[in-house]
């Protein structure tokens, strides 16, 4: 076996200086001269056993964290194949994570730092950014130099709040970033709020758990067990489940009933016994009307809702609030309610995790006030949402309502699997107290098969980093939930940042809705430096632009929580021209900023660090397998008392916020029990009649978020964006398949090719997420999207959205796309 | 004696692609080429369905399968009949290879392949990288070229590409000579057809319809019989159902 020096790197020369010449170059690429090795490459028949494998791991934010192998000859990655990881169980990779090769040799990838022409610490020009903007070559002293020069100055002359760092979720390495901001001081952004905050606000908040994203649940390996599982909102066969697509075939094979809930019959609702063709936005009203099928035939878990649920709690009729225990009893213990014994006819006080002959309904009076229970609550609530009703409204027949609601209650265990697409509305965070509240009914908590979020939670996978993330002497940062982020750039409300830095982010080419509002508010900022592997339409919009390394290009140990196992990524080699890992980018800043004894000189002593304090690992281990299995994560999620304050899932909560937005009364709505409420999705919405259709940018199975966006092979099949429409509401449009369209309401709009799709539902309309501005003939997915959020949900709302479609100008009718089509890209794959 | 085959469960596959890709990846298929595509059965573009609607949740009929797609190395192949230089050929084991060096670029062998397998380099072939990728050298242009069930790597003992990277193990690869392999248990057991079996090509690639199997039951990248592999009936116990127990003080069956 021959031994290949991964450091070489003269068989991969840049075929001259890239200064200007930056964006577009689709097409065929090459950007490696080879070196003539002059050995009849040809002569050989294979080279299979001949390339070095290097252990490796993906990392975008499909949080999957695949372990890869990756084959490398002559210095050069050759290809990627699925690891066998050390939980073996657990092999998994995709389309996307197969096809690195071609991310890591991309004519789109950053080689140098790069300063915008037009800007200068004293004179930034910020007017100047822009599409036309044009950039040069600079050495990284200099980049690194300015970046700490107008930090410095920027922080002495505002103070530490006019530093925004911005970063995404496109990597889950070991950058320094959070090291880094700590040190130096400033505004952190984040998630939290919100994107994608809804579904796990809402079932968080009644079940305890904490946190915004997906709920804790069992693990992977025990999906099996299900009798029920319900995909709710997600088409996680093509999102995220490739990866991972065996964990929901087998317990179909096994016997469990699979349904899914989604407006577009996908490649998930083809694997489906039961497919619920739902109107966009209707979710919380057939959650309400599942309860309401379950509590009318009785089919609930008495026991579950007596022991473990505040279901038989009573709840004074007066102000609906939960009786004070100290009514009836001396010294209550904490989070204790109070309950009404039907055997001794008596109240009494009861604690979590505690069952009895509690009744579920009934009213009564107690210490001179009247009383009821906090699941009678519930059912006058489900009282108004029968399925018959809520067939109509939902766009589903009555049968198929009830035929769900008893498969989940009377099966056995099972579960519901929502996405955060489901959440994409204002107000989507009611749709995850329903479900939870929906699978409190059922009982499916704390059993073999049942299932609560989309995805596993390994939590026990987590590297123990010790104080990494918190340094001695740090300055420490503040957080603000990206959806203030408008508010400060535009308004300085509450704060101005006058330099931003990104990283792990196309923000201005993905996410954030309204983009024009944000390109506007940028010009407020002084100084905007961004790192990326790619030159992306964000980092157009940057004054100075840091390549960054692929990540097979750095070393790193990556955990997730969606499978056990902890993954080492081995260098496969240097990074290609002058890309750095963003740690040693973060170490060349924090060197000037006067953090540097805080980096050490090589990542791998920060790794290093990392294993020497963590007992379940060794270099042996991870160099020699690639990963380690974790096991501290219990199959069955809870199992313990609940983290609300009684312990017990809310199914009442007495405790709840009260929304506020669109659509709602003034004085807002309060959420004791789920009551679907509706922003654009409303059937009475004001603006319904001149924009009739609803818009979703749903994620593809060809690209996680913006990332792989430009990797020819999946190009040659997604070759451009398209509108999916259904063939109704295109003719009466006037709209032949293939026709370019425009699609627009009052807050911008975007030109895209109309595609046929017997499978959307008439109504609703598509266009994936995830395409750069240059991919789009005309505007931008973002552009009709509000930024607004609601006062609970806090989060981006980009399914909230109504549009008009039609025809565009005759000047969009051709496909742009034929001069620069790879050859043979039409007809070559899928649909024929 | 041996004779490879592939079973591909439908109802397993999710139509991603994947095998489409690694594919084109190991063996350093030319840009614009495929020798293994991944159809939809149902509409008329990618990943829609045919069929209508349901109107008010009712009555629709929407339908969509997907169906890998390549060379099916045929036991009776009519590309080996039609090639007037032999450069075509089925091997003993049964895979039908090309002899890159006789093919002449006549093409009659794809006017005679009913299942469009085949590709022709019309132009200097063309790779990203440049260098190419995966592990065999590209082939010339003015030849045909398509899937050789990757004997370059059966050679080694290690399973197609495609099959070991199909993240829903719907791909299985093994001897249909021997009765004990899985793919001959499946066919044994599963409703399974050929493609344009009327044509008498008796294709040695098999789909599976209806009925679930367990996928490819081991984890390794061998092919089964190399190195201690999963049986089927070991996956069995594997997913068999853990019969519920409560696990709390309350919280008994519905």
């Amino acid at each position: 076996m021959t031994d290949f020096d991964p450091t070489r790197r003269d068989v991969l020369k840049t075929s001259g200086v890239a200064a200007l010449g930056l964006g577009g170059g689709t097409g065929l690429l090459s950007t490696l001269e080879t070196v003539d090795t002059g050995d009849g490459g040809d002569a050989v028949a294979s080279f299979v056993g001949e390339d070095r494998v290097v252990k490796s791991a993906c990392s975008p934010n499909c949080r999957g964290k695949c372990p890869l192998d990756v084959y490398i000859r002559d210095g050069q990655v050759k290809k990627v194949e699925q690891q066998v990881p050390a939980a073996t169980e657990f092999k998994r990779g995709c389309t996307l994570g197969m096809s690195h090769l071609q991310r890591v040799y991309s004519d789109d990838r950053l080689k140098y730092p790069l300063k915008r022409a037009s800007w200068s610490p004293d004179d930034p020009q910020p007017g100047a950014r822009g599409e036309d903007a044009e950039f040069e070559r600079i050495s990284w002293e200099d980049a690194f130099d300015l970046v700490a020069e107008k930090i410095q100055q920027t922080k002495s002359e505002y103070g530490k709040e006019s530093i925004l760092w911005h970063s995404g979720s496109g990597d889950g390495g070991t950058t320094g970033y959070g090291r880094l901001t700590q040190l130096v001081g400033g505004i952190r952004d984040s998630f939290v709020f919100g994107i994608d905050t809804n579904v796990g606000q809402g079932f968080n908040r009644i079940t305890g758990e904490g946190g915004v994203f997906m709920p804790p649940t069992n693990t992977a390996d025990d999906w099996v067990n299900a009798e029920t599982i319900i995909i709710w909102g997600s088409d996680i066969f093509a999102s995220q489940f490739q990866m991972d697509a065996e964990w929901v075939l087998d317990a179909k094979r096994n016997g469990a009933k699979l349904v899914v809930v989604d407006p577009v019959y996908t490649n998930t609702a083809e694997k489906a016994d039961l497919w619920l063709p739902i109107r966009p936005g209707k979710d919380t009203h057939l959650a309400l009307a599942m309860m309401h099928y379950v509590l009318e035939n009785e089919v609930y878990d008495a026991e579950f809702l007596r022991s473990r649920t505040n279901a038989p709690a009573l709840v004074r009729t007066d102000d609906g609030t939960l009786l004070d225990p100290s009514r009836i009893s001396e010294d209550p213990p904490e989070g204790s309610v109070v309950v009404m014994n039907e055997e001794t006819g008596e109240p009494e006080v009861v604690q979590a995790e505690t069952g009895g002959p509690f009744a579920l309904f009934g009213e009564w009076t107690v210490d001179g006030t009247t009383v009821t229970t906090g699941l009678a609550q519930l059912r006058e609530q489900a009282a108004d949402y029968p399925p018959e009703e809520v067939a109509d409204v939902a766009g589903l027949t009555q049968d198929d309502i009830e035929t769900a609601a008893e498969w989940l209650a009377t099966r056995g265990s099972g579960g519901i699997m929502p996405s955060y697409g489901v959440g994409r509305y204002l107000y989507g965070h009611v749709f995850g107290q329903a479900y939870a509240t929906l699978l409190a009914l059922t009982g499916d908590y704390g059993r073999h098969g049942n299932i609560h979020a989309q995805h596993p939670s390994y939590n026990g996978s987590y590297l123990h980093t010790g104080d990494w993330g918190s340094p001695e002497g740090a300055e420490g940062t503040e957080y603000h939930g990206y959806r203030k982020l408008l508010g400060m750039l535009e308004d300085g409300d509450p704060v101005q940042p006058r330099v931003m830095y990104g990283m792990n982010s196309n923000m201005l080419g993905n996410q954030f809705p309204d983009r024009d509002r944000w390109l506007a508010a940028m010009e407020n900022l002084d100084m905007i430096v961004w790192a990326d592997m790619y030159h992306t339409p964000t980092t157009q919009q940057a004054d100075i632009i840091l390549p960054a390394a692929h990540w097979f290009e750095t070393e790193d140990i990556l955990t997730t929580y969606t499978h056990p196992n902890i993954s080492y990524r081995e260098q496969a080699h240097e990074p290609l021209w002058e890309a750095k890992d963003d740690y040693y980018i973060m170490a060349g800043l924090a060197e000037r900023l006067g953090h540097g004894d805080k980096f050490p000189d090589d990542k791998h002593d920060v790794l290093d660090r990392f294993v020497q304090n963590d007992d379940r690992l060794t270099w042996e281990q991870l160099r020699e397998q690639g990963t380690v299995a974790t096991d501290e994560t219990p199959t069955v999620a809870y199992t313990d008392a609940f983290g609300t304050e009684s312990g017990r899932i809310t199914v009442y909560d007495d405790d709840a916020p009260a929304e506020e937005g669109p659509g709602l009364p003034d004085d807002g709505v309060s959420l004791e029990v789920p009551k679907p409420l509706e922003a654009r999705t409303a059937d009475d919405w004001e603006g319904a009649d001149e924009y009739p259709l609803v818009f979703m940018q749903k994620h593809s199975k060809w690209r996680i978020h913006s990332q792989w966006a430009n990797v020819p092979w999946l190009r040659e099949i997604n070759t451009e964006p398209q509108l999916d429409i259904h063939p109704q509401d295109a003719q009466q449009r006037g709209i032949d398949d293939g026709d370019y369209v425009r699609v627009h309401n009052d807050r911008g709009s975007v030109v895209v090719q109309a595609k046929y799709n017997e499978g959307i539902r008439p109504g609703l309309v598509n266009t994936d997420q995830g395409w750069w501005a240059e991919d789009f003939v005309d505007g931008h997915y973002q552009d009709p999207i509000s930024a607004e959020t609601a006062k609970v949900g806090r989060t981006f709302a980009f399914y909230d959205c109504r549009v008009e479609v039609e025809r565009a100008d005759e000047q969009y009718q051709s496909n742009q796309y034929t001069e620069d089509n790879p050859r043979g890209a039409e007809g070559t794959a899928g649909g024929d | 004696m041996t004779s490879y085959g592939l079973v591909i469960d439908q109802e397993r596959c999710i139509g991603c692609h994947s095998c489409a890709i690694t594919c084109k990846q190991e063996n350093n298929v030319p840009m614009g080429q495929y020798w293994n595509r991944v159809l939809t059965e149902g509409g008329d573009h990618i990943d829609t369905p045919s069929g209508t609607y349901p109107e008010d949740g009712d009555g629709g009929n929407l339908e969509m399968k997907n169906q890998p797609t390549t060379c099916q190395h045929c036991a009776n192949a009519p590309c080996v009949k039609v090639c007037p230089v032999n450069a075509t050929y089925t091997r003993d084991d049964g895979i039908v290879e090309i002899d890159y060096e006789k093919c002449i670029g006549c093409r009659y062998c794809m006017a005679a392949c009913p299942y469009n397998a085949r590709v022709f380099n019309w132009d200097e072939p063309e790779h990203v990288p440049e260098e190419g990728t995966g592990d065999v050298p590209a082939r010339p242009q003015g030849v045909v070229e398509k899937c050789t069930f990757c004997s370059h790597r059966l050679e080694e003992g290690l399973d197609p590409a495609c099959v070991v990277n199909c993240p829903a193990d719907a791909r299985i690869f093994g001897d249909l000579d021997d009765d004990d392999s899985t793919v001959s248990e499946y066919i044994a057991e599963y409703e399974t057809h050929q493609l344009l079996d009327e044509k008498g090509t008796d294709p040695k690639t098999y789909y599976i319809r209806g009925e679930m199997t367990p996928g490819r039951p081991w984890k390794g990248k061998h092919m089964e019989g190399e190195d201690g592999e999963t049986s089927t009936a070991d996956v069995e116990a594997a997913t068999e159902r853990v019969p519920h127990v409560p696990a709390g003080p309350e919280g008994g069956d519905d």
